[in-house]
């Protein structure tokens, strides 16, 4: 086995082992916002581990680059997905106060409330 | 964002206008071709064309408005921003993960309010598609008049880990300010961050009460 094959085998089980993780994660966090952690960002980290250890196979770096657009979307797009998820979780009311330690934001929108009266 | 002198389109003939928003399109239409480049998996003349006179076509046919995007570089912060943001993904994925195995039901979050010290659009708007895509932070709202963002954080389960994570916050801030701030922003940041932060107290005691209350409660 060349390192090549060496990083790889790590690599990869390694990513795989992130997303399981985050998949158990989105099954037994109990509120939407956790699921939304658990689900989003280590499948993202287990995805990049993924395309690095994918990478390490190819023959050049010509067939390599698609890999790093990949990654790129997925980052750019996580990113918007969550937000908006969060937004509209937040909005909709579906927050399980039992499990927020602070909410801050209720607490900015009551005192413009106050402000507004 | 204000106006900086001499590039209101009245001033400038209209020739140079035609020129200049030419010029600010290309970096766009530059992207554009390499990715359709890179898709191809072919560096060749005629992919090159090709993917240039697509990416014009496009970039004309969707009429996309034209932002000027006003950020500087920095190299070096650069790369200690990207190191930042690579540890904090890798750890806080660790943690997240941890949790959700260890005794999910028992893990907290927390919103928290973290005042920003920078005025920049394209900042903010980097900075929290940053934080949202690190495990563990996520934008939840962002209030661009007071420059305050609101950050759900997971797993956060008591006051120390609410100032963490605002420190966190406000650490990746100022990496990213000084990685792409412009001078005018890092001035911005510099005396917004000297000042003695009242505000920012105030907000820290009332999230301390906040999470004094809770703990009350379910001690109850």
């Amino acid at each position: 086995m060349t390192a090549a094959d060496w990083i790889t085998a790590v690599l990869l089980p390694t990513g795989a082992l992130f997303a399981l993780v985050g998949t158990v994660g989105l099954v037994r966090f109990p509120t939407l916002l956790g699921r939304m952690h658990a689900a989003a960002k280590p499948d993202t980290v287990g995805l990049f581990l993924l395309l690095a250890g994918a990478a390490c196979q190819l023959p050049d770096l010509r067939s390599a680059a698609p890999l790093v657009l990949v990654a790129l979307f997925q980052a750019a797009t996580v990113a918007v997905l969550a937000q908006t998820l969060g937004r509209v979780a937040y909005s909709r009311g579906e927050i399980d106060e039992r499990h927020l330690v602070a909410d801050e934001l209720a607490d900015a929108v009551e005192r413009a409330r106050k402000d507004a009266d | 964002m204000t106006e900086s002198p001499g590039t209101s389109a009245s001033a400038v003939p209209a020739a140079r206008v035609w020129w200049r928003r030419l010029a600010a399109r290309l970096p766009t239409v530059a992207w554009l071709t390499a990715m359709w480049v890179v898709l191809w998996g072919d560096p060749s003349p005629g992919t090159v064309v090709a993917g240039a006179a697509v990416a014009a076509l496009c970039y004309s046919a969707a009429r996309l408005p034209h932002i000027p995007v006003r950020l500087g570089f920095r190299p070096l912060h650069a790369l200690r921003l990207a190191a930042r943001v690579a540890y904090d993904m890798l750890v806080s994925s660790l943690r997240v993960a941890f949790h959700g195995v260890w005794r999910p039901r028992r893990t907290n979050g927390a919103i928290v309010a973290v005042p920003m010290r920078t005025d920049s659009d394209f900042l903010l708007a980097i900075l929290s598609a940053l934080l949202s895509m690190v495990t563990g932070t996520l934008v939840i709202e962002l209030n661009r008049n007071q420059r305050v963002v609101y950050v759900h954080g997971l797993p956060v389960n008591d006051a120390g880990a609410v100032r963490g994570l605002r420190a966190q916050v406000r650490r990746t801030e100022e990496l990213l300010v000084r990685a792409f701030g412009t001078a005018e922003d890092l001035e911005i940041f510099e005396r917004l961050a000297g000042l003695p932060e009242e505000a920012e107290a105030a907000a820290a005691a009332a999230a301390g009460r906040a999470a004094g209350e809770h703990t009350r409660r379910e001690g109850e």
